[in-house]
């Protein structure tokens, strides 16, 4: 490929995730949408909505008209089921489309998606992606993410997504298996006990899935508490304040005694001249960074065993798109020729 | 050049060494699987069809049309006359070759083509049960392997899901996602040989009654059932962990019938159901099948996790009374993993290559028990090999 091909090719870092799905271009464009899709169910649904099919909030707002997908619940793409396999790839065409590419543009795509997508549907997700673009490649978010943060060696991530909590140590190569876990008590989890204790507390008050993961987003925390959290549920009809404080710390710290001790195995079981290194490097990514006072909490907890230093990312909305991009850009021409 | 630059270099080679090794899109197996795999079985394919064929068979050997029995050397068809069906002495030895001893036997005693069909609808009305056990009684080798039953369409299955749970472990992992991730490994792992048709009862996290389970099995010419689960033990007993196989039968002590009262909960059958499915329990094939695949898979399961789980206990193959066994008409087992309850076990079981690991030693267990039918049909008879040839 001749530099100034290289030069005309549109670069693009997505990152698929559970959640959301994100977005980052080497034209500037950076879109981030919900990782649903939707299907208009009948005739009547498809002339009301007016479209094929609908991606993020509106497919959420619409989801009663339509069937509708969460393709990577779980971390996973359900396998099997066809409609998944559709969902990613109108996912990733949708994703390049916010990308504002071009009919004619050339498009380089780097995916990075959950640590147990990248090996379970690893082709699923190749062939999802050829029909969109000629060069591509997939890696796991959490090595997006750390080689976006130029952290290749001695380092760990923990990418707190909402299927699962993937754990990656970074020695200066692609990890392998053995460098990585997968928990699957993530952001998902946290909203089922959410849901579970306020539902207990409050049976009188009518609390939705959306509605918890739309209190954890904005009030989630872990440690002691800054603020009293105050959130609102209908009652017969009628809007009532609740205090959820103490529900939602209990929910947030659910995932925790996993975590910590998932870091720990991971830590002893690294190379012995090199686990002070990794102690001292942890990155805390994904949606689940975002808990309030998360890496003074984790430090705390692991300090009985091995103080370790947890450093939580400033965007981690974009951080693992970021990262992808980088990568596809950086991409010697001699490699991606044959990719 | 910085250290960091050629960190980063090296980092970006494995990544397209990585990459260059995924498949073109075309050559995925999961698609290549389901565009190569056996189409369904015609009617009349399946193992239970195969059943009805082989005692179809068999009243037609005991009537008198010809088995040929050949040696296994090739040195030609011996006919072997069935024995006078009028004699009111109806066994299975007519179906066997006598020891070289014995001589060749006498040739066109009485053909099949000069009884005449009144005779033969007159001769079929003596044979009853007590015929066919004396014949299963004195084969001396698995019925299926006599009759070449070959297994096309294995299905898995994965404990529990949707509302369902099943068992939850300290720290959250729920057995519905342990066994559908389980369940997944081992279907793509025994279809990557391209010679079985594998299925599952579930493809994703939804309540599936056992009913359902059992109907999908029988619509989808199941040849044989491996049902996944992940025990729980009560509080007290977490340090506990042990690997347990069950195929359908009377339960051998208390926890096992306390263990199938749990995995029988909504089961969805109705005392007629239940009166219908009972009945068939003395299935001779099936049960021979089960237990030879409960052992198969008990034992490399094991022996191969025990190396990697040092404190697993072994709790044996043996017999439960679970619905969900009862009611597959082939060949079935449900497997109990190991034990969620427990802390470190948890902690395995949610490690993806741990759960790999069990997929890849199911596997073991399941592909020893079919290459060892993939040679069927070898009777040991004195010092002489005979291999029961089906006229088609």
């Amino acid at each position: 490929m001749s530099s100034s091909k290289k030069d005309k090719m549109i670069y693009i870092g997505i990152d698929l995730g559970t959640s959301r799905s994100v977005v980052s271009a080497s034209n500037g464009n950076r879109k981030w949408v919900e990782s649903y899709v939707g299907w208009p169910k009948d005739f009547v649904a498809k002339k009301m909505l007016g479209k094929r099919v609908l991606f993020g909030s509106e497919a959420l707002d619409h989801r009663l008209a339509l069937n509708l997908s969460r393709p990577l619940e779980n971390g996973v793409i359900k396998e099997g089921t066809e409609r998944d396999d559709a969902a990613v790839h109108e996912l990733i065409g949708h994703l390049i489309e916010l990308a504002g590419v071009g009919p004619d543009d050339e498009v380089c795509v780097a995916v990075g998606v959950p640590a147990e997508a990248l090996k379970v549907n690893k082709i699923a997700i190749r062939n999802a992606v050829t029909d969109h673009a000629k060069k591509m490649m997939v890696v796991s978010e959490p090595f997006s993410v750390a080689y976006g943060l130029g952290t290749l060696d001695n380092a760990m991530i923990i990418d707190i997504g909402a299927g699962t909590v993937d754990f990656c140590i970074m020695h200066g190569t692609v990890p392998t298996e053995e460098d990585q876990r997968s928990l699957l008590v993530a952001g998902d989890y946290v909203d089922e006990q959410l849901m579970k204790l306020l539902t207990e507390k409050h049976p009188e008050a009518d609390f939705s899935l959306n509605m918890v993961r739309r209190f954890k987003e904005k009030h989630g925390f872990v440690g002691e508490p800054k603020r009293r959290v105050k959130v609102e549920a209908p009652v017969d009809g009628k809007f009532t304040e609740f205090d959820i404080t103490e529900e939602m710390r209990k929910a947030c710290e659910s995932p925790m005694p996993a975590i910590v001790e998932t870091v720990i195995d991971l830590v002893a079981n690294f190379d012995p001249e090199f686990q002070e290194s990794v102690r001292k490097n942890i990155i805390v990514a994904g949606g689940g960074s975002q808990l309030s006072g998360l890496d003074s909490y984790l430090g705390e907890a692991t300090r009985q065993f091995a103080p370790c230093t947890f450093t939580c990312i400033s965007d981690p909305l974009y951080a693992g798109a970021d990262g992808a991009l980088e990568l596809a850009t950086d991409m010697p021409e001699e490699f991606l020729e044959k990719l | 050049m910085s250290r960091h630059s050629e960190l980063k270099k090296a980092v970006l080679r494995s990544v397209y060494e990585d990459n260059a090794g995924i498949p073109r899109s075309g050559q995925d197996p999961r698609r290549t699987r389901h565009a190569t795999v056996a189409p369904a079985p015609a009617p009349g394919s399946g193992y239970r069809n195969k059943v009805v064929l082989a005692v179809l068979l068999m009243v037609i050997a005991l009537l008198g049309v010809n088995f040929r029995l050949v040696t296994v050397d090739g040195s030609g068809p011996v006919a072997k006359q069935v024995q006078d069906n009028q004699s009111s002495n109806l066994t299975t030895a007519s179906l066997f070759l006598p020891d070289a001893s014995e001589g060749e036997p006498a040739l066109d005693k009485k053909r099949p083509a000069d009884l005449e069909p009144a005779r033969i609808l007159k001769d079929s009305a003596r044979v009853t049960s007590s015929h066919y056990d004396a014949m299963l009684a004195s084969l001396g080798m698995p019925m299926a392997d006599l009759f070449n039953l070959k297994v096309q369409t294995i299905v898995i299955d994965p404990g529990h899901g949707g509302i369902d749970p099943g068992a939850t472990g300290q720290r959250g992992l729920k057995e519905k996602d342990v066994t559908l991730d389980i369940a997944r490994r081992l279907r793509d792992k025994l279809a990557a040989s391209g010679d079985y048709r594998v299925l599952l009862t579930r493809e994703e996290d939804r309540k599936v009654f056992l009913k359902e389970r059992v109907a999908f099995a029988k619509t989808s010419h199941a040849d044989l059932f491996i049902s996944i689960h992940i025990n729980s033990l009560p509080p007290g007993a977490e340090s506990v962990n042990y690997l347990e196989t069950y195929y359908f039968g009377p339960h051998t002590d208390q926890r096992s019938l306390e263990l199938a009262e749990k995995e029988n909960r909504e089961s969805d059958y109705a005392i007629g159901d239940f009166r219908g499915v009972i009945a068939r329990i003395g299935d001779t094939l099936k049960t021979q099948e089960s237990r030879d695949l409960a052992d198969s898979i008990h034992r490399h399961l094991f022996s191969d996790l025990k190396r990697i789980n040092h404190d697993l206990s072994d709790a044996g193959s043996k017999t439960g009374p679970f619905m969900v066994l009862l009611g597959v008409d082939v060949p079935s087992v449900l497997v109990e993993v190991s034990c969620i309850s427990n802390k470190a076990e948890e902690t395995r079981l949610g490690r993806p290559e741990y759960r790999d690991s069990v997929a890849d030693f199911l596997k073991s267990g399941i592909v020893e028990y079919l290459e060892r039918r993939s040679y069927p049909g070898t009777i040991q008879k004195g010092k002489t090999q005979y291999v029961v040839k089906q006229e088609r």
